[in-house]
């Protein structure tokens, strides 16, 4: 036990200093919306550009590393492919409803509350994952209808970041289809990677020791961006 | 699936989570990204630098009044944006008029140093000429951002009167 313990913080360890550096990065490249030649593009834009228009969303899920920790939240207990199709489609339907309707119907909600909603999603995976709410309530609410109502809020804030530019609406259905179709691969083609990495780490007996670390870095990375978001909320 | 944690391993795992995210956020991300460093970690790790506002800006036009007359080509089906560099609280007079096609039209100011595409419009409308003034809120870039509906290029005649440094056309 002893010598487990220390193997454990040596993990723990290991992992703060590998996920500072792995948060650092995009943090500049992304920190809240899209890059210069983007926004140049977004502000100049007319009419429909759809291939255009997928890239950016699919640039933009493959590089939202908000969006990919709750992902990898979702699946990290999830073992049979049939569940993970199941979950990442809810995912999918709860943010494409609001990545649609929100710009549609100009819905304007403040991006950083959305994110900070966002980082509160991957706290609560972690910490579900953890197995928290079944200590703490009894039961675990039902993780269908989560991952359907925080993909809600995910849309929401991929609705935020196009609605900084007042897209012409000349065109604007078609490019928002193309966005959201751009958002699914990338969401698919990060998807891959993770699950990979995945499906070998679970075959290693580090996965066991090391997963509880792993989500409470995930429910740790979840507090930084609510704390990140909330600051940008008061102060900005 | 994994095991139910404890409710003190629970209570562990929330507070040292909790733990490394302020410290991070504290020592690292505010500081670089809003320049609230209460700690001066952030400081000495040259990270508020990321943070603070760039300072390269023409400061010899301050209080000093310019005035410029441009022409500005909106490509057909295309939209484009001129910009002045100006300084909290200076003041600009302008006059604009394309040779007859409207234009859709949002006069607007972006805070210096921002990274995260805000902007405050003072105008938006449609039309080919307009007359006015206006006090920057704030430092940044202000200007005009046209957009060209029709299937001919359009050319605006610009007349500004103030305290500003041309920055010229964005592209």
């Amino acid at each position: 036990m002893g010598l487990l313990m220390t193997r454990s913080k040596y993990h723990l360890l290991f992992s703060v200093f590998f996920l500072s550096i792995a948060a650092l990065i995009p943090f500049e490249l992304m920190a809240h919306g899209v890059d210069e030649s983007t926004r140049n593009f977004l502000l100049n834009n007319t009419g429909v550009q759809f291939i255009a228009f997928m890239y950016i969303g699919a640039k933009h899920m493959v590089t939202g590393y908000d969006h990919l920790l709750f992902l990898v939240g979702v699946i990290f207990f999830l073992y049979k492919s049939r569940d993970i199709l199941l979950y990442v489609s809810m995912f999918t339907l709860g943010h494409s409803v609001t990545l649609l309707l929100g710009v549609l119907w100009d819905l304007q909600v403040n991006a950083y509350l959305v994110d900070a909603i966002i980082g509160l999603s991957v706290v609560y995976k972690g910490f579900d994952n953890l197995g928290g709410f079944k200590r703490i309530l009894g039961f675990t609410p039902n993780p269908r209808a989560a991952v359907l109502i925080f993909g809600l809020f995910h849309g929401f804030g991929l609705a935020t970041k196009l609605q900084e530019f007042q897209l012409p609406q000349d065109g604007l259905f078609i490019n928002l289809i193309a966005f959201n179709l751009g958002v699914e691969l990338g969401q698919f083609s990060a998807l891959i990677f993770i699950l990979l990495i995945f499906s070998f780490w679970r075959k290693h007996p580090t996965f066991n020791l090391f997963s509880t670390t792993a989500n409470t870095l995930l429910m740790s990375a979840g507090f930084m961006l609510i704390g990140f978001q909330l600051t940008g909320y008061f102060v900005i | 699936m994994q095991q139910t944690l404890s409710t003190t391993a629970l209570i562990k795992t929330t507070v040292i989570a909790l733990i490394i995210a302020a410290l991070a956020l504290v020592s690292i991300i505010l500081p670089a990204e809003y320049n609230i460093d209460p700690t001066g970690i952030g400081a000495k790790l040259e990270l508020t630098a990321l943070a603070a506002p760039v300072n390269n800006n023409p400061k010899k036009v301050e209080s000093e009044q310019s005035s410029d007359s441009v022409e500005v080509i909106v490509p057909a089906g295309r939209g484009v944006e001129f910009k002045f560099s100006m300084q909290k609280f200076q003041k600009m007079t302008y006059e604009w008029k394309t040779d007859g096609e409207s234009l859709y039209f949002d006069l607007h100011g972006e805070p210096e140093g921002d990274t995260t595409g805000y902007f405050e419009s003072y105008a938006i409308a449609t039309l080919n000429e307009m007359k006015g003034s206006f006090t920057a809120p704030f430092s940044g870039a202000h200007g005009w951002y046209w957009k060209n509906k029709s299937s001919n290029p359009v050319a605006v005649q610009l007349k500004v009167n103030g305290e500003y440094a041309v920055i010229g056309l964005k592209k």
